[in-house]
Order: structure tokens, then C-alpha cells, then sequence
């Protein structure tokens, strides 16, 4: 379970995120969700430790994580999908795939992971000696989350995934997202598109200029006025 | 021109073995070492000391590749680490300007201690040469070129087949990324460049096994950062070709205009490829 | 305040001009020559790496082949201020045959080419002109220390002024932007890459003026000295250590240098170097002001220093 405990946040002196708390409970997925600017990306990018909170705490399974090098919370349980997908480039398919498995345990089980991961991505099995810098966007977003599968951890930060893509490729990505939640690893996902999002989420968060506004289960917030109108331009029922 | 061309490429594949040192540290961490050379000189001063015990300079490499490493480490932790957080520009900027700094104190330390005389390391087997068709080949220039072919091979293994090695080629193409994947960037940044310090001992001995002086660091990073702007940044497999592409040309016009103009031509082969080339030889162009 | 600072200043150089007339020791005579040879190469320096942000490591090729052409000239019977424009000039093509091509590279090229640049230029200048050059027997005769130091305080203040005029003007602004920041600058409109050739070419003429004066000043010496990367060296680590950018900055980065030097001449090796060395490297790690920064609470002297972390 992740704890986020009233967290500040700072670029130098600028701050960006107010008292931000929020929780994600085991084999859930939540979704937070927000205009551009709103500090989701710097929430999600604290989370998984490549930013220090200001002030405040955030907990994973008991662990302290705000304090924690990027590497490290990786090796606490973390593994998170980033923005833009950052894969390497000059690397392969496989060869991304393995460094997604770098941990020992993961290194372990990696031959059994990569037929699951392949399995749920036929496309990358087709594609393990291309160039990651050479596939098409889906390809790289499918990519970037099976390599963060790879570490076979038990909890999964998604960073704006649906960018860049496709209506169609946004629905098959965001129903492998539901396959991977039914095998038990909750996620945690930032998304500017709405609709996609509280669809498939079980709560969510709303974040507004670095404050939580709303937070409840992710249809009533679907169907409530203040989403209807802000986020998906329609008007009140 | 035949002789003239051996001795190009062996040199060359001096060049090459100096260039792959300065190109790991950079393509890994974006730093210039500038001091690369010095510690080249150190190595060799290291080789000769070993030598007055009785050990042969090239059996003196593993001892030099552990102390190089041991110091690597050392000078990272202590500075330049600090210099990690900076962005990719300034990165560049300050590590030249550190190791600048640690280049003059290296070389001033280095005169105190020996003085400012010429060395040279004089095994029995100096002078000796093969003799190919009408070709001289100096024993030691070949070794130097076998040893580089041993070492490329070796260093290509490392980064392909080994999980660390693969983890610093991830950590060079983005480290944040890298460090998602529960990579320990910073003990990644410290092995890499205590391994670009291990890389100085083969020149360190070959350089020895000439001449040496405590000021004459510099002029084997300028060949050095040559050959690595030839083959291109974050190229590491270009190196030897390029180095060997340094030697022959440098040869040829030693032949053609004669020895006092040979570094001259480095400097011209430098300005004209990054006119023309400014990915390098045979590199890619790095995002700034 | 402005008012006071300019007095001070016209003060110090009433003084240095009549200091010959008051002192006669050679000693003292040839010590302000080398401290102002080392203000203006470290102030042409300062243009390009402090205002501008471009970091030369090869000062010495510009300040040797000033050197190399005005000896060249004046020895053939060319007058001494001809002579120099001539070095002067020289070393202005060198940055621009070289230092254009290095300045459009990419990331951190810039210091390197140059760097390379002075390294091959010395070992190169060594090669051609294995000997030292002895004046004809009238230069010798005819030899006034007066002449050699008037001129010198000349071109510092010559140096100095021009850099002082360069940074304070619109020029100055484009340069400095360019250093802070030259995306944001070319985002704006400022035409980054004409202004750095403007940067680089008015170094290297300072640069070069000083070399022909040191030609001027020594009567026999190896053409290849004015090469010696001790010359690269000496302005970056004066600058850096008096001050980046600042206009004070070189020039108490060389008193102190030459300072040191002198205490530590009769010492082994280069002492003064490894002090400088060393203070060096924990300015950039440490203090990217320089010293400058450290007494900036105190005195608003410095103009345009840069506040980010490491340089920028």
C-alpha cells in the first residue's frame, strides 16, 4: 500500500505542490488526473524518487520512500513508466527488456517474465531485435511498460501514457492495463485523458495548480458536474 | 612510405587505446577528463619504478590497471561526483575545468618529485624489430597494437555480455532512465570512470617504454581528444579506427612536408572534419 | 561613489605612469611589465570566457603569435607600433582560420579545439624555430626599459578599457546573455554566433598585442616560450580565481599571482602553480564567483558575475 502524507513540493524556490495526500491500496488502480501544469508529473516523478518532497512523508509497505534515490525505491517495490517512454534508445527490444530486469530477483525470473511480457505484447516477441529507437509510438509505449513488468514488481507508476497515441491504441493499451491489475499489482496512473482514465480506475484524484480538489471513486467523478465541465467540455446533467 | 605507414599505425593504435579512456568517462557521464594524459605519465613513472625492482614493463600493467582503478574511484568520490547534478553542458565545462586544475597539480607535483628530465623505460628488448618484406616493425609498437586489438575485444565483451557492462551502456544513453530500472547511477558513474583511469596502463607502459617527461600528459590527451572527436562522441567502437586514421594520415604527411609539421596536421584533420563532419567519422550526434 | 571609484583609478595610473621616473630598479621595472603582459592576456581572456561564457584553454597560441609576427616584423626593421598592430592582426586570423570553426561546434568543443590549437601551435612553432632569436647589436644598444614599460601599461589599459567599454555597452548584454544562457538568448533574437566571433577576434587582438609586447620586451628568447601552455594556463586560473567576468577579477588574479610567484622564485618547481592549482579546483567545485564572490558583500566592484551553480 502507498502512503502519500501531505507532501510539499519545490523546483529551487518555486513550489509546486500544497499538503498533496493521497493513497493507493493493494491490487487497485487510482488515477490522478488534471490539467497541464497541475504538478501531476512532479507528483508521480516524487513518488518514484527522482525528486524530493519538501516536507511531508510517502510510504510503501511500510517502507519510507521519500527519502530514497530512485534506484533504490525501484528496489523497494516501485517500478514506474515514464513520461515520454525514455527508453534506450540504441538498445533493442530485448536488450530493454533485460535492463527492465536488472534486479537480482528480477534477473532470476527473467526468461519466465519475458514470455509473459510477450504474451501480452505479441508484437514485441516479432520485433526483440529491432532498435527501440526505430518502432512506432505504440510499439515504444507497449515497450516502456513491459519494461517496467520486467522488474516483476509489485506496484506500477504510469506516467502519461495515453500521449502521442492513437484513439485505438489508447483503448488496447488501457485494457492490458486492466490484465495487469488483475494479476495483482496496483497502479498508480497520471493521465491528461480524463474519460480513458476514470474509466478503467477504481478511484481518483483530482489535482488542480498542486492542490488535491477531489478525490472519490472513479465513476461518481466521472459523472460529477465538476468534471463534466472542466475536463471533458460538456455541460452539467 | 611503407616504413613510414608502419610507424603511423602503430601509433595510431596509441592514439586509439589513450582515446578509448577519455571516450568511455565521456559517453558514460558526459565529463572531459583532462587529466587523462597526466595519469598516463603517472603510470608511466609508476612502470618505471616497478622496473628498477625487476618487473618488465608489461607485466607491470596489471599492477598499474589495479592502482589506477584504486585511484579512479578515489578522485571520483572526491570531486567529481560533485559535478553529476549539473546540466549536460556545464557538466562538460566544469569537468574540464577540474580536471584542468588537477592536470597543472599532477604535472607540478610530478616535477617536484622527478624533476623535469626526460625518462625512459629501457628493457633489453627495446630496440628489437621484425623484419617483414622490407619492414621494420618494432617489437614493442606491435605489442602495443596487439594488446589494443585484446583490450577492444575485451572492453566490447564487458559492455555486451556482462549485466553491469550493458547497465553503463544504458546509464550512457539515459541515465534516468537507467536508474528506474534499479540502476545505482552514481556507483555506475564511479565504476566507469575508475575503469577509463584503468585503461590509461596500457599506454602508461607503452608511453614509458619511449619517453616521458611530467609536462608531456597533455600532448597525448590532445591526440587523445583528437581521435575522439574524430570517430565521434559516444562512439566507443570507432575509436580504433579513428586513431589508426590519425596515424596514417600524421604518417603520410611526415612523408610528404616533412617531421616538424606533423602535429600540425592533426590540427588541421581536427578543424576540417568538424567543418565538414560534425557528428565525427564515424559517430552519432549527441542530444544537448 | 562613481565619482570616488574614478578618482581612485585615475590615482593608481597617474602613479604607474610616473613610476619610472621615481623608481630606477630594473627589478621592479620588469616585475610591473610581467604583471601587466599578464592583466592583458588575463582580461582578453576574461572577454571570452567571463562575459561571454567561451571558455579558451588556448590562450597561448593567440599570445604566441602576436609574439612570433611583431618579433618577426621588428626585427626586419619594421616600427615597433606597426609591429605590433602586425601581431596583433596575426593572431586575429589565427582565432578566425581555428577558433570559427571551433566556436560552431557543438557542446564543449570550444575549449578543447583551442586547447588543441595551442598545443600543436607550440609543438609546431618548436619544430620550425628550433633557435632562440638574439636582437641585432642597435636594438641592443638603443634597448629602453622605459619605452617597453610605457607601452606595455598602454596596452593594459588599452586592454582593459576596450573590455570595460565592450562589457558595459549593448554588446556587452548580448555577450552576457549568450553566456547565461544561449538558447534563450538565440531564442530571443540575438544573433549568438556573430557576437562570439566579435568576442573571440577582439581576445585574440588583446591577446596578440600582449604577445608583441613581450617580443618586444625579451632580447633573445625561443620563439616557441610565448607558446607555452603555461600562457593558456595563466589566464584561465587568474581570471577564475580573481573573479569570472568581473573586471577586478583579473587583475587581482594576477597580483596574486605574480605575488606568489616571486615569494616561491627561490623554491623548488613551481609551487605557486600547485597553490593556484589547488585553489583553483576548489573554486570550481566550490566557488564558481571566484574570490570576487566572496568579497562581493563587501564591495560592490565586480559587474556581471555569474550567480548560477559551476559555470554556466
Amino acid at each position: 500500500m502507498l502512503n502519500v502524507e501531505h507532501i510539499d513540493v519545490h523546483y529551487g524556490d518555486l513550489q509546486v505542490l500544497w499538503g498533496v495526500s493521497l493513497e493507493v491500496k493493494e491490487g487497485e488502480i487510482v488515477a490522478l488526473v488534471g490539467s497541464n501544469g497541475a504538478g501531476k508529473t512532479t507528483l508521480i516523478r516524487t513518488i518514484a524518487g527522482l525528486h524530493k518532497p519538501s516536507s511531508g512523508k510517502i510510504t510503501y509497505n511500510g517502507n519510507i520512500m521519500n527519502n530514497q534515490s530512485p534506484h533504490k525505491v525501484v528496489t523497494l517495490g516501485i517500478s514506474m513508466v515514464p513520461e515520454g517512454r525514455r527508453l534506450f534508445p540504441k538498445m533493442t527490444v530485448l536488450g530493454n527488456l533485460e535492463m527492465g530486469a536488472f534486479l537480482r530477483k528480477a534477473r532470476r525470473e527473467k526468461d519466465q517474465t519475458l514470455n509473459w511480457v510477450y504474451e501480452i505484447f505479441p508484437v514485441l516477441s516479432e520485433r526483440a531485435q529491432q532498435i527501440a529507437g526505430s518502432l512506432s509510438g505504440g510499439e515504444q509505449q507497449m515497450l516502456a511498460i513491459a519494461r517496467a513488468l520486467m522488474a516483476k514488481n509489485g506496484f506500477l507508476l504510469l506516467d502519461e501514457i495515453s500521449l502521442g497515441l492513437s484513439p485505438l491504441l489508447v483503448k488496447i493499451i488501457f485494457d492490458v492495463i486492466v490484465k495487469i491489475n488483475k494479476t495483482g499489482i496496483s497502479i498508480f496512473i497520471v493521465e491528461q485523458n480524463v474519460p480513458m482514465a476514470l474509466k478503467v480506475a477504481d478511484r481518483a484524484y483530482i489535482l488542480e495548480s498542486g492542490h488535491i480538489v477531489a478525490e472519490d471513486v472513479a465513476k461518481k467523478l466521472l459523472n460529477s458536474d465538476h468534471v463534466r465541465e472542466a475536463y471533458l467540455g460538456m455541460s452539467p446533467i | 612510405m611503407g616504413q613510414t605507414l608502419v610507424y603511423g599505425i602503430l601509433n595510431g593504435a596509441l592514439y586509439g587505446i589513450i582515446a578509448l579512456g577519455i571516450a568511455l568517462v565521456f559517453g558514460v557521464m558526459r565529463y572531459l577528463n583532462l587529466a587523462h594524459g597526466s595519469f598516463i605519465i603517472l603510470g608511466a613513472y609508476g612502470s618505471l619504478f616497478l622496473f628498477h625492482l625487476g618487473i618488465d614493463p608489461f607485466a607491470s600493467i596489471p599492477v598499474l590497471s589495479i592502482v589506477l582503478f584504486v585511484a579512479g574511484a578515489i578522485l571520483f568520490k572526491t570531486s567529481f561526483s560533485r559535478l553529476t547534478t549539473f546540466s549536460e553542458g556545464n557538466k562538460i565545462k566544469n569537468s574540464l575545468l577540474l580536471s584542468f586544475g588537477l592536470m597543472l597539480l599532477i604535472e607540478n607535483l610530478a616535477t617536484l618529485i622527478w624533476t623535469g628530465d626526460e625518462r625512459s623505460i629501457t628493457p633489453p628488448y627495446s630496440g628489437l624489430t621484425f623484419g617483414i618484406f622490407d619492414l621494420r616493425i618494432p617489437f614493442i609498437g606491435l605489442a602495443g597494437g596487439i594488446l589494443a586489438l585484446v583490450l577492444i575485444s575485451f572492453l566490447h565483451l564487458f559492455l555486451t555480455r556482462t549485466y553491469f557492462g550493458k547497465s553503463i551502456m544504458a546509464v550512457s544513453q539515459d541515465h534516468e532512465a537507467a536508474s528506474l530500472m534499479g540502476i545505482n547511477v552514481n556507483r555506475t558513474f564511479l565504476i566507469s570512470f575508475a575503469i577509463s583511469l584503468t585503461l590509461a596502463s596500457i599506454p602508461s607502459v607503452l608511453i614509458g617504454l619511449k619517453a616521458f617527461s611530467p609536462t608531456g600528459g597533455i600532448q597525448w590527451f590532445n591526440k587523445g581528444i583528437i581521435v575522439v572527436m574524430l570517430s565521434g562522441i559516444g562512439n566507443i567502437y570507432g575509436v580504433l579506427p579513428a586513431g589508426l586514421f590519425l596515424g596514417i594520415i600524421e604518417a603520410i604527411s611526415v612523408f610528404i612536408f616533412g617531421a616538424p609539421y606533423r602535429e600540425v596536421t592533426g590540427l588541421a584533420l581536427f578543424v576540417l572534419i568538424m567543418i565538414l563532419y560534425p557528428t565525427g567519422l564515424f559517430g552519432i550526434r549527441i542530444e544537448s | 561613489m562613481r565619482l570616488k571609484i574614478i578618482f581612485c583609478v585615475l590615482l593608481i595610473i597617474l602613479f604607474l605612469t610616473l613610476f619610472p621616473l621615481m623608481v630606477k630598479s630594473e627589478y621592479l621595472l620588469n616585475l610591473l611589465i610581467m604583471f601587466f603582459l599578464y592583466v592583458t592576456i588575463a582580461q582578453s581572456w576574461n572577454l571570452l570566457g567571463g562575459v561571454t561564457g567561451q571558455i579558451s584553454l588556448g590562450h597561448s597560441a593567440f599570445f604566441g603569435m602576436g609574439a612570433l609576427i611583431t618579433r618577426l616584423f621588428w626585427v626586419e626593421k619594421v616600427p615597433i607600433l606597426a609591429a605590433l598592430m602586425g601581431g596583433g592582426v596575426s593572431s586575429m586570423l589565427l582565432a578566425g582560420i581555428v577558433g570559427i570553426p571551433c566556436l560552431r561546434m557543438r557542446l564543449a568543443y570550444f575549449p578543447i579545439g583551442t586547447l588543441a590549437l595551442a598545443i600543436i601551435a607550440q609543438i609546431a612553432v618548436g619544430n620550425i624555430f628550433p633557435l632562440p632569436g638574439s636582437l641585432p647589436s642597435e636594438y641592443i644598444v638603443a634597448y629602453s626599459i622605459s619605452s617597453r614599460y610605457y607601452l606595455a601599461l598602454l596596452v593594459a589599459l588599452l586592454t582593459i578599457s576596450l573590455v570595460y567599454g565592450m562589457t558595459r555597452s549593448r554588446t556587452g548584454l548580448a555577450l552576457v546573455a549568450i553566456r547565461d544562457d544561449e538558447g534563450a538568448a538565440e531564442a530571443m533574437g540575438v544573433k549568438t554566433f556573430k557576437y562570439k566571433v566579435l568576442a573571440l577576434l577582439v581576445s585574440s587582438l588583446l591577446a596578440g598585442l600582449g604577445g608583441g609586447i613581450y617580443a618586444y620586451h625579451q632580447v633573445s628568447y625561443y620563439y616557441y616560450t610565448p607558446f607555452e601552455l603555461s600562457w593558456s594556463f595563466l589566464p584561465t586560473l587568474t581570471t577564475f580565481i580573481g573573479g569570472l567576468g568581473t573586471m577586478v577579477g583579473p587583475i587581482v588574479g594576477s597580483m596574486c599571482f605574480l605575488a606568489l610567484s616571486e615569494i616561491f622564485a627561490i623554491s623548488l618547481g613551481e609551487i605557486h602553480i600547485l597553490i593556484f592549482g589547488f585553489t583553483f579546483i576548489l573554486i570550481v567545485l566550490f566557488f564558481p564567483g571566484g574570490l570576487m564572490s566572496i568579497t562581493q558583500r563587501f564591495h560592490p566592484f565586480s559587474l556581471m558575475r555569474s550567480k548560477k551553480k559551476g559555470v554556466s
